[in-house]
């Protein structure tokens, strides 16, 4: 014991304690309930965030596949546009049509 | 007890009850006195408005589905200095953003939270970076409205932005229908200000925005372009415009103007003086000449004044408020019936029919056919053209009856007049212009646009008289607009083009609107070029292209000739 500690509790008399087992159970019960109370709290706050977090990813992948498919229609759309159609038709040999006639099928054909 | 421990043990006591009243004395403070100032000091250090990932603006799209404005995905790379590694970051970022590491560094050497890196950039360099996970480097995603049909329709369509600000054609008018949702909340973040999911966030997500299905078909659309190029060209024309519209409904099926511009590259067109922005279609108006007989001979016939076969006088001039009008050819045709005021395109018979019809009647008409008020078309720009009426006392004057009648001191957009001139063809009944055929919700809701019916203006009967006499102006007046296998009607406009103090000698504005096949129309096309230089005359020019045009488009859109269409009926 330090020299300070001696000082402060010298004279000091052991005294004697009296254990009252009623209140040393309720103390006991008190404790067990505040700790699972403060269990449960941590348990709950500690889901919440990983509950969070996964809703958090899961917008998340949303989103990038919200990108993902609207570039997506952007690139196809881009691919059949009318103006490269027309030139892939030109370079594969087709013509624009100059006379087009109209055939009417004989009576009776469906 | 002895006095001396006693003694101490009170100082002891005392020292701590001392201590412990400093702690509650700071702690009320802290937690009482000063509470607000440590509340809003938390809150400023770690709560930030955090706004949930912005879903994509809404499409647009052909009657077909094809798509005509999508969003295309971009990134900004920003970044929080304090948190950043700077020699690594600047190393990573400068190679993928082909920019000096050094630059790099000088962004990042900075006291500021929060520094932008570079905005935008592409795709594939954004996801490169972000996929390097750089501690204090935020990958932001940006949308960029995209057009991947490059020109096509582009006064349609209008554009956006970087800002994501819309302007123009359908862009401009349907923004707030078009703009996605915006949520954002207030949320603890952490020093990178990413957000501490100590709370649930919220989970009801931000809806994108709706879906647009126009009555604009493509590939129509294209062939119309293709028409009006070659006829600027052709024609030495300054510009123009051609709409193509299905008189049944009044669906705008093509609107094609030039000059016109790329939407998804409208800077490169800031430098070109007049800007090429706004569609001459809806927001810029001329006099449209001898077409608007059309109207003042409907107004004549409806209101049960003549017939087409009533025959009048042409003495080649007729005063009215002391205004002398003559014929475009300066000569006197002699008798005429009113027919001929159509077919041989009479300035002095249109002349004679408004004021036997007088002010009230003739402009009781013309206000019913929509000119002087804007259509109603979900296009942005949209004017009203000018119509002066008798009650105007500043601006109308008495000669206005007559040269109003042939089209001469009015001005109406390319639009107000084939919407009336669809008003004949469609049995008299004039309904509201329009673009939009169908609105698709985030939610896959589609709600179908109904056609709104503004005013029967003329009766069925008036319609389909005037009508034959518009086959004969085709038939009899102008070879240049016959569509071989096709009954079509139609009427010339050849305009002067007002200037300051008269009307500008050297150009004029030469126009056609014709609809076929009759008796069924189910197409209409308004041809307008600015200033021909080869001939001035609508007949050699807006004709001729209305011609071809109308022959390709009853192909494309399956319309039989009359004798293939006479003969199904009869099966």
């Amino acid at each position: 014991m330090s020299d300070f500690m001696q000082w402060v509790t010298h004279g000091i008399k052991r005294g004697r304690f009296d254990v009252n087992p009623r209140m040393a159970l309720h103390l006991f019960a008190l404790v067990v309930v505040l700790t699972f109370v403060a269990a449960l709290y941590l348990v709950l706050v500690s889901r919440t965030a990983a509950c969070g977090r996964h809703i958090e990813q899961l917008q998340a992948e949303l989103f990038r596949l919200q990108r993902e498919n609207e570039q997506l229609e952007v690139d196809i759309a881009r691919e059949g546009s009318i103006s490269r159609l027309w030139k892939r038709a030109l370079e594969l040999g087709f013509a624009p049509a100059e006379w087009v006639e109209f055939l009417l099928p004989a009576a009776g054909e469906p | 007890m002895a006095e001396g421990p006693r003694r101490r043990l009170r100082l002891l006591v005392t020292l701590l009850i001392g201590i412990l009243l400093v702690i509650v004395a700071q702690l009320a403070q802290v937690q009482i006195v000063n509470h607000r100032f440590y509340k809003e000091w938390g809150e400023w250090q770690s709560v930030r408005t955090i706004v949930m990932a912005e879903p994509p603006r809404g499409a647009i799209r052909d009657r077909d589905g094809y798509l005509l404005a999508g969003n295309a995905v971009l990134y900004s790379i920003e970044a929080a200095p304090s948190l950043v590694d700077v020699e690594t970051a600047a190393a990573a970022l400068g190679s993928l953003l082909h920019v000096p590491a050094a630059h790099v560094e000088t962004l990042l050497d900075s006291e500021a939270s929060w520094v932008s890196i570079a905005s935008p950039v592409s795709k594939e360099v954004g996801e490169q970076i972000a996929d390097l996970r750089l501690r204090g480097i935020t990958v932001l995603p940006l949308w960029a409205r995209e057009y991947p049909e490059g020109v096509l329709a582009s006064h349609v369509i209008g554009f956006c932005n970087v800002e994501g600000k819309c302007f123009y054609g359908v862009e401009g008018f349907h923004d707030a229908l078009l703009r996605p949702e915006r949520v954002e909340w207030e949320g603890p973040v952490d020093p990178a200000s990413e957000q501490i999911p100590w709370a649930v966030v919220p989970v009801v997500l931000p809806q994108p925005g709706t879906d647009l299905v126009l009555t604009l078909d493509r590939t129509v659309q294209a062939l119309v372009e293709k028409e009006l190029a070659r006829s600027v060209q052709e024609y030495q024309a300054e510009g123009g415009t051609i709409i193509v519209m299905d008189p049944r409904t009044f669906e705008i099926l093509a609107l094609a103007s030039l000059p016109d511009y790329d939407p998804g590259r409208y800077t490169d067109f800031f430098s070109q003086n007049p800007l090429p922005f706004e569609d001459p279609a809806v927001s810029q108006q001329y006099e449209p000449g001898s077409v608007f007989k059309v109207l003042t001979v409907a107004a004549a016939l409806d209101a049960g004044l003549v017939t087409p076969e009533t025959i009048y006088y042409d003495s080649g001039w007729i005063e009215v408020g002391g205004q002398m009008i003559q014929n475009a050819s300066h000569a006197a045709y002699g008798e005429r019936t009113v027919a001929d005021v159509l077919i041989e395109s009479l300035n002095v018979g249109a002349a004679w029919l408004s004021t036997q019809m007088g002010p009230d009647v003739f402009y009781r008409y013309v206000r019913a056919f929509g000119i002087g008020r804007p259509t109603g078309v979900d296009l942005a720009g949209e004017i009203s053209g000018q119509l002066w009426l008798p009650d105007d006392y500043e601006h109308w004057h008495d000669s206005n009856l007559g040269t109003n009648a042939f089209g001469q001191g009015v001005a109406v957009t390319p639009l107000q007049m084939i919407a009336a001139v669809a008003t004949v063809a469609n049995d008299g009944a004039r309904l509201r212009p329009r673009i939009v055929a169908q609105r698709v919700e985030p939610d896959g809701t589609v709600s179908t646009l109904q056609p709104v019916v503004e005013a029967q203006v003329i009766s069925p009967q008036t319609a389909r008289t005037l009508t034959e006499v518009m086959v004969r102006v085709v038939e009899e007046g102008v070879a240049q607009a016959r569509v071989e296998g096709y009954r079509v009607a139609g009427k010339t406009g050849t305009a002067q083009i007002p200037i300051p103090g008269g009307y500008d000698k050297e150009g004029t504005i030469a126009s056609f609107v014709g609809f076929g096949p009759v008796p069924d129309p189910q197409l209409i096309i308004l041809v307008k070029l600015d200033r021909p230089k080869t001939s001035s005359w609508a007949s050699q020019t807006a004709a001729p292209a209305f011609r071809r045009l109308a022959a390709r488009l009853f192909v494309v859109l399956g319309i039989p000739p009359d004798g293939v269409a006479v003969a199904e009926a009869a099966r």
